[in-house]
């Protein structure tokens, strides 16, 4: 990646590094390193020995609780090991994936000469087992700050373990569709079992008065009753959803994979909507935890997940922009979306999550026609590389003059753009280059991912009271 | 459970691995019709996958009964998943041998890092007045305190490892996988060794709990995994049994390897866990002078198929007349002889018994890990007080 590539990446990096050094910017890291070194050593090479020096250093709190800066600053270590992990791998691993087949053409350069490479496929694994061992250091850091919390980084451990172990299968085996579509859901189930937290979701004000009135229950309220149960104390603002509450959860992990599985297609997409979503997650869990707010345990732990994923993510992106040398397969999109359910099921902030995948249900919402065959679904809906002007352009179904007339610019058309946002950005803003094209829609997802921050913070307030 | 979906699922996923690829050639039926004939491999994946989501079943029933050692649990479970996971990717992209050491190492972090249990020893009664005498600590003694803490009280009794013991414990990680592996290559083999070693860890379980044990605790843990993993390895070993309609792979290998670690270590009898594996000992030991290159390793070690008689035959490697005469005494006795039986265990059997058939074979050396089983367990429960005094 050129310099260019550089800045354009930094950019929705920047306002959760700023909160970042804002929130590090208390202590000095050299002292808080030093520490820990000093008390490892102590703890491990002189077996037996009690007494541990931490007087240069404090990291506790008065009442006894770890301080967040020195944390984060080890997640922050943390990342930037798996960064240059990742960075190192990928090229070591790719020609291994090549020699036994697991690759694809580029199918966005028919027609030039790199349209007959093989480009190694799969490579998601590479971020995926990096990812997982960064955690696993964390792990050892945090079982010691909040031992409450270690059964739930376990079981999010689990599940995304779990998730890329299939993922990988369904890049090597190609499952049908329909298997698909379990897969997010049988990796979901250690989540599901060991989730501790609140089932409970608060209504909005101005749906409170269609469940109870005048302290007691309206016939819609007694209705739900058969299904859930309606906290008569609270007036209709809290409703526990119990089961229902885990099966929202599970769908919620089918739901990131697939969303971000179907926005793909170009180089550099997946790796880099994640890579911007991730970045609007960690400003929102930083900006909770600056404000000091009750759930700043939650954001803590989003916030440690969120790093790790980072920093494979960008030496994945490194790797994968355009012109890719190697492809992240459904492997990377299984893997970000399952740690992406995984950090808001259990950072509890799932409606903010979902404020930053706007565009990909908008992506989904647009594709349902072709998904559902309502309309001809062809197996590739990527765009088209049109080899003179070295552009891309749509891509297209083949159907009769009179048919599906509702998506056509002119009435006789015997082709019609296949129905993603994808196609959609090329017909509205006209043939651009593949690179471009990428940062168009990355430059979307930004936007998107700012409007939903201004949704979670401003007009939130007008839906509920707190 | 566990059986019935492995039992189901692995027809309908075989047909998957052999569509991509992931296939090998049964390499014990040369000369037959059956040598041409890709046969799916790597299908270890089925059972590991039906195994974690009865493990996941498990845990929410467990979670309410025990929540002290969920966390056990949970750390078990993605050591295993993570093993599975890598070993899968050492079936489909074939990692070179020095990787395929690291990669058990990798996945039993989880467990090193959760780990909050003991990692103190017991030293034979035999051995203690070699690090303590009339309560003073011996010169041994006081040089091994630069690595581990001799428990003085105890009067030599106890040595608390600290970090060397976690060290063990990934050691045994490596080591279980790896030598299911190498013993390994007729049909039927690696099922059915962990399917016996399933069985007599599962014994050993039942008898500590039913005799009302103060580790009553550790053993339920580990009954409740090796009951699933018993399950999901029988309904493979009825697809892998000869004639083999799927192969297993190293997917496999690695994830029995790592169940098997991670009881022993959660449950703390790893010592007897090993008494269970001696049979892939003695292979390994055995296998040593060809592993590390003392004598040359070909690529296949698995008995020869004589396509004439219909039975399996020691495999071979090439030597001049005068190498290696002190291998040669057991093929026929032909000192100059031009070819040596491949170092394994399987080739020794075939040496000392004459040619059998792969399914003879097969069972013969399962009877013998059977018998091995019995005797580590007779060691366990008879000859330990010899060393131990409890």
């Amino acid at each position: 990646m050129n310099l260019n590539g550089h800045i354009l990446s930094s950019i929705p990096f920047l306002p959760p590094c700023y909160l970042l050094v804002n929130i590090l910017l208390d202590y000095s890291p050299l002292q808080v390193v030093t520490s820990w070194v000093q008390s490892f050593v102590q703890r491990h090479v002189q077996v037996g020995n009690d007494s541990i020096d931490l007087s240069s250093f404090q990291t506790l709190h008065d009442d006894g609780t770890v301080l967040v800066g020195p944390q984060l600053l080890a997640y922050v270590i943390v990342a930037l090991f798996g960064y240059w992990a990742t960075d190192y791998l990928i090229p070591a691993i790719k020609a291994y994936t090549l020699k036994r087949g697991i690759s694809g053409k580029d199918l966005g350069k028919r027609g030039t000469a790199l349209a007959e490479k093989d480009v190694p496929e799969a490579l998601g694994i590479v971020p995926g087992a990096i990812f997982l061992i960064c955690l696993i250091l964390c792990l050892v850091g945090y079982s010691t700050s909040h031992p409450t919390k270690l059964l739930d980084l376990n079981s999010a451990l689990l599940s995304v373990c779990f998730m890329l172990f299939l993922g990988f299968t369904d890049d090597v085996l190609d499952w049908p569709w329909r298997y698909k579509l379990v897969l997010p859901t049988v990796a979901s189930l250690p989540l599901l079992c060991c989730y501790s937290g609140s089932t409970s979701i608060v209504v909005p004000i101005q749906m409170r008065s269609w469940l109870m009135q005048q302290g007691n229950l309206t016939i819609l309220g007694k209705m739900s009753c058969y299904f859930i149960v309606v906290d008569e104390n609270a007036d209709g603002a809290i409703v526990n959803l119990g089961l229902w509450y885990l099966l929202y959860m599970g769908m919620l992990a089918v739901f990131c994979t697939n969303a971000i599985n179907i926005y793909a297609g170009i180089n550099g997409l997946e790796a880099g909507q994640a890579y911007v979503i991730a970045c609007a997650v960690l400003f929102h869990n930083l900006l909770e935890i600056q404000a000091d707010s009750q759930s700043k345990e939650n954001h803590l732990f989003s916030a440690m997940i969120m790093l790790s994923f980072l920093g494979v993510t960008l030496a994945l992106l490194k790797h994968n922009w355009y012109p890719a040398s190697v492809f992240v397969g459904d492997t990377f999109c299984y893997f970000a979306g399952m740690t992406f359910a995984v950090v808001g099921i259990l950072g509890h902030f799932s409606k903010t999550l979902l404020l930053f995948f706007i565009p990909q249900v908008l992506n989904f919402i647009y594709s349902t026609p072709q998904l559902f065959k309502i309309v001809p679904c062809p197996r590739h809906r990527l765009p088209r590389f049109n080899a003179k002007t070295g552009l891309m352009e749509p891509s297209t179904f083949v159907c009769k003059p009179d048919q599906y007339r509702w998506l056509k610019k002119r009435r006789d058309d015997t082709q019609v753009a296949n129905m993603t946002v994808i196609n959609l950005t090329l017909q509205l803003f006209g043939p651009m280059s593949e690179r471009s094209l990428c940062i168009v829609l990355l430059g979307g997802q930004i936007i998107f991912c700012t409007f939903g921050l201004f949704v979670r913070y401003y007009i939130s307030l007008f839906f509920f009271d707190n | 459970g566990g059986y019935v979906a492995t039992d189901r699922l692995i027809p309908i996923i075989k047909m998957y691995t052999l569509r991509k690829g992931i296939s090998g050639k049964d390499l014990g039926k040369r000369g037959t019709e059956f040598s041409s004939r890709d046969v799916p491999e790597a299908l270890g994946v089925v059972p590991g996958s039906i195994f974690l989501i009865c493990l996941t079943f498990c845990l929410v029933g467990y979670a309410t009964s025990h929540p002290t050692k969920l966390l056990d649990c949970n750390s078990a479970l993605l050591s295993i998943c993570f093993m599975l996971f890598l070993g899968f990717t050492d079936d489909v992209l074939d990692w070179p041998w020095r990787y395929k050491l690291f990669l058990p190492t990798i996945a039993s972090l989880p467990l090193l890092c959760c780990y909050e249990g003991s990692t103190s020893i017991v030293i034979p009664i035999q051995l203690r007045s070699t690090l303590m005498k009339d309560g003073l600590l011996t010169p041994l003694s006081k040089l091994l305190c630069y690595f581990v803490v001799v428990d003085a009280n105890a009067d030599g009794a106890i040595v608390n490892l600290g970090i060397w013991y976690l060290l063990y414990m990934s050691m045994l990680a490596v080591f279980c996988t790896n030598a299911i592996n190498i013993y390994a290559g007729i049909n039927g083999l690696e099922a059915g060794q962990s399917y016996v070693i399933g069985c007599a860890v599962l014994l050993h379980n039942l008898i500590e709990i039913q005799s009302d044990s103060q580790s009553k605790e550790n053993h339920l843990f580990s009954v409740m995994i090796v009951l699933s993993f018993v399950g999901v390895t029988l309904a493979l070993l009825k697809h892998n049994w000869y004639p083999a309609s799927v192969f297993v792979g190293d997917t496999y290998c690695y994830f029995a390897g790592m169940v098997f670690a991670v009881v022993g270590i959660l449950g703390h009898f790893s010592k007897t866990l090993l008494l269970f594996f001696i049979p892939q000992v003695i292979n390994f030991i055995w296998s040593i002078p060809q592993l590390f290159k003392l004598v040359p390793c070909p690529r296949h070690r698995l008995p020869k198929f004589n396509a004439k008689t219909g039975l399996m035959e020691p495999s071979t490697f090439e030597c001049k007349p005068h190498e290696y005469r002190w291998l040669k005494f057991l093929s026929n006795g032909n000192k100059n002889g031009t070819e040596v039986a491949n170092m394994t265990v399987i080739n020794l059997f075939l040496q000392i018994f004459g040619p059998m058939s792969e399914g003879n074979l097969c069972t013969a050396l399962l009877v013998g890990q059977i018998l091995c089983c019995s005797l580590g367990l007779f060691f366990r429960y008879n000859l330990a007080q010899v060393f131990f005094d409890e």
